[in-house]
């Protein structure tokens, strides 16, 4: 094998940059100027963070930050297929298809549909993932602008109406094949994964609402927000109203339920306290008129 | 200095060889594979059609494809999807008027692979002319084009196919390192490399059976249905002499492939190997 190496490398580097590109920014530099003798065979790449069960895969150790910076990693690839593929997405569903018409997009074969599983899975997780991050986004800005005094601190209903609603909004462009992704989405195969997607995000909403609680409370929680948050995108799916009114009506009255009930358990604790009080101090009364 | 089955022999030797082992079995081809597998290499062959999922719009090239098993299987895989694909967008148009309906059934009488083409490449000419014939009596005609070409120098150009495929094939090539750069070069960007082989049985009580079918079951046939025992005596020794799975994989990614892995058939008695030009 080492012999090997010392014939191609001039090959392998030219070859590595066929899709493999580097930054745009970065002037070319030589890449086997900084490469060792035994890393020949490695591509210069970024981290592996791959999870599926191949082995240890030594090509993609990087051999320094400079060649990671340089080159494109595996996982960068496959992201911005994703990304290109999400716009076909309307027109050929969560499909290898959609993402077969991406990776043409970005110039390469429509094998490359290859490197994801066939039912679309990975795409649909990606799509989850990013609107996560975006809605993140904005509520660190608006985080921001409450901070510097620009605007005022929303209740916390409202807030967390508008965190779901905005959440919703972003999937109105693929509302059509949605139900397809969810029911994906439920694959066992994908539920750990579209589960931790799914608690991320309303952790992050009740963080960004200002939830400091270290009691039982955190779980119930984000319990009642998820099932706000599932129950109003279901009916997001069947919504023909115009601008999905309805849907976002169903929204503020869930909302409005939890902040009852949540009064309501603290009436009813309250109330429950009053009516033992009340029993014991008949049975006082009781016993002391019998004279026990 | 290079095996021939079980022998030594010089580069030139092995080739000639193994251009007259397939000279003589190429007419019973499909019925060996069919005695010595039970019929098993049908499904094999099925699931790497499966694996590679191609839409519409590919470009395959199939070599040492020989008698065509793989190029038939991928259009009628792709013809089936294109199908489905049109179905579906017949569906989205329910409102159409009598004249646009009678245009789309035009567009579909031209268009059923959806511009999908699969090109045979094998070094035996005995080989593709049993393709060409198969081909004829059931009906390929679309599509399908015979080359011939040796694998380990192709004769095409560089970046022009979607996916490469070596069925059974890459065992016979001399140079496989050769054959796997060529694979490299031929592919577009993005492409993909899917390499179906026989390969080792890690399972010791299995590998026992396996053997004792090669060595005694196999050769007996070769001699009763195609008349030639050291054909199908070099057939399983060179099954024996091939790298396992996890030195084949190495091989393909020395030869510039990423996201390299493989697929057990069977307990890896049939190896599918995957690779992608990135």
């Amino acid at each position: 094998a080492a012999v090997r190496c010392q014939q191609y490398p001039p090959l392998r580097a030219l070859q590595a940059s066929a899709a493999l590109r580097r930054a745009p920014d970065e002037h070319k530099k030589e890449p086997l100027a900084s490469s060792s003798q035994q890393h020949f065979d490695s591509p210069p790449a970024g981290h592996q963070p791959e999870q599926k069960p191949q082995g240890p895969h030594s090509s993609y150790t990087g051999q320094g930050g400079q060649e990671s910076e340089d080159y494109e990693s595996e996982e960068q690839l496959q992201h911005r297929i994703l990304t290109a593929a999400l716009e076909f997405v309307p027109e050929h569903g969560w499909t290898a298809e959609a993402i077969a018409e991406g990776a043409k997009t970005l110039g390469l074969s429509v094998a490359a549909a290859g490197l994801f599983h066939s039912d679309g899975s990975e795409l649909i997780l990606h799509f989850v993932s990013e609107c996560n991050t975006k809605l993140s986004e904005l509520l660190k800005k608006e985080q921001k602008l409450v901070q510097l005094g620009e605007a005022e601190k929303k209740p916390i209903d409202e807030f967390l109406r508008d965190a779901v609603e905005a959440r919703l909004r972003m999937l109105i462009p693929y509302i059509e094949k949605w139900p397809q992704a969810l029911s994906v989405l439920l694959l066992p195969r994908n539920i750990p994964s579209s589960l931790n997607l799914l608690t991320s995000m309303i952790d992050d909403i009740w963080h960004y609402a200002g939830d400091q609680s270290t009691d039982f409370n955190w779980y119930t929680r984000r319990a009642v927000l998820t099932g706000i948050y599932n129950t109003t995108e279901l009916v997001m799916m069947q919504d023909s109203s115009p601008g999905f009114e309805d849907t976002w009506r169903f929204l503020a009255n869930r909302v409005a339920d939890a902040m009852t009930m949540s009064n309501t358990a603290s009436q009813v604790q309250s109330t429950g306290e009053a009516v033992v009080q009340g029993l014991m101090g008949a049975a006082v009364t009781v016993s002391n008129t019998a004279g026990l | 200095e290079m095996h021939f089955g079980f022998q030594t022999v010089t580069e030139e030797e092995r080739r000639e060889k193994i251009y007259q082992v397939f000279e003589n079995v190429a007419k019973k081809y499909d019925v060996m594979n069919d005695s010595m597998t039970l019929g098993i290499h049908r499904v094999w062959k099925d699931m790497l059609m499966h694996k590679m999922n191609p839409c519409p719009g590919t470009l395959l090239l199939d070599v040492a494809g020989g008698t065509g098993d793989i190029a038939f299987r991928f259009i009628n895989y792709v013809r089936s999807v294109r199908q489905r694909q049109l179905q579906r967008k017949l569906k989205h148009h329910q409102n159409l008027s009598w004249q646009e309906i009678f245009e789309s059934y035009q567009k579909d009488k031209f268009n059923s692979l959806g511009d999908s083409q699969v090109v045979v490449c094998d070094i035996n000419r005995e080989m593709l002319k049993v393709g060409k014939q198969k081909a004829q009596h059931l009906g390929y005609s679309e599509g399908l084009s015979w080359v011939l070409g040796n694998a380990e120098e192709l004769p095409f150009d560089d970046d022009k196919f979607d996916v490469y495929t070596i069925a059974f094939g890459i065992r016979n090539v001399t140079r496989i390192d050769l054959a796997l750069q060529e694979a490299y070069r031929v592919l577009k960007p993005g492409g993909r490399f899917l390499c179906l082989e026989f390969s080792h049985v890690s399972n010791p009580l299995l590998s026992r059976f396996y053997d004792l079918y090669s060595f005694q079951v196999i050769p007996v046939l070769g001699e009763v249905i195609a008349g030639d025992w050291k054909s199908y005596q070099y057939l399983v020794e060179s099954i024996r002499q091939f790298p396992p799975q996890e030195e084949l994989k190495a091989m393909i990614e020395d030869a510039g492939f990423f996201k390299v892995d493989y697929e057990n058939l069977n307990f890896g008695i049939v190896a599918i190997h995957s690779g992608f030009k990135l």
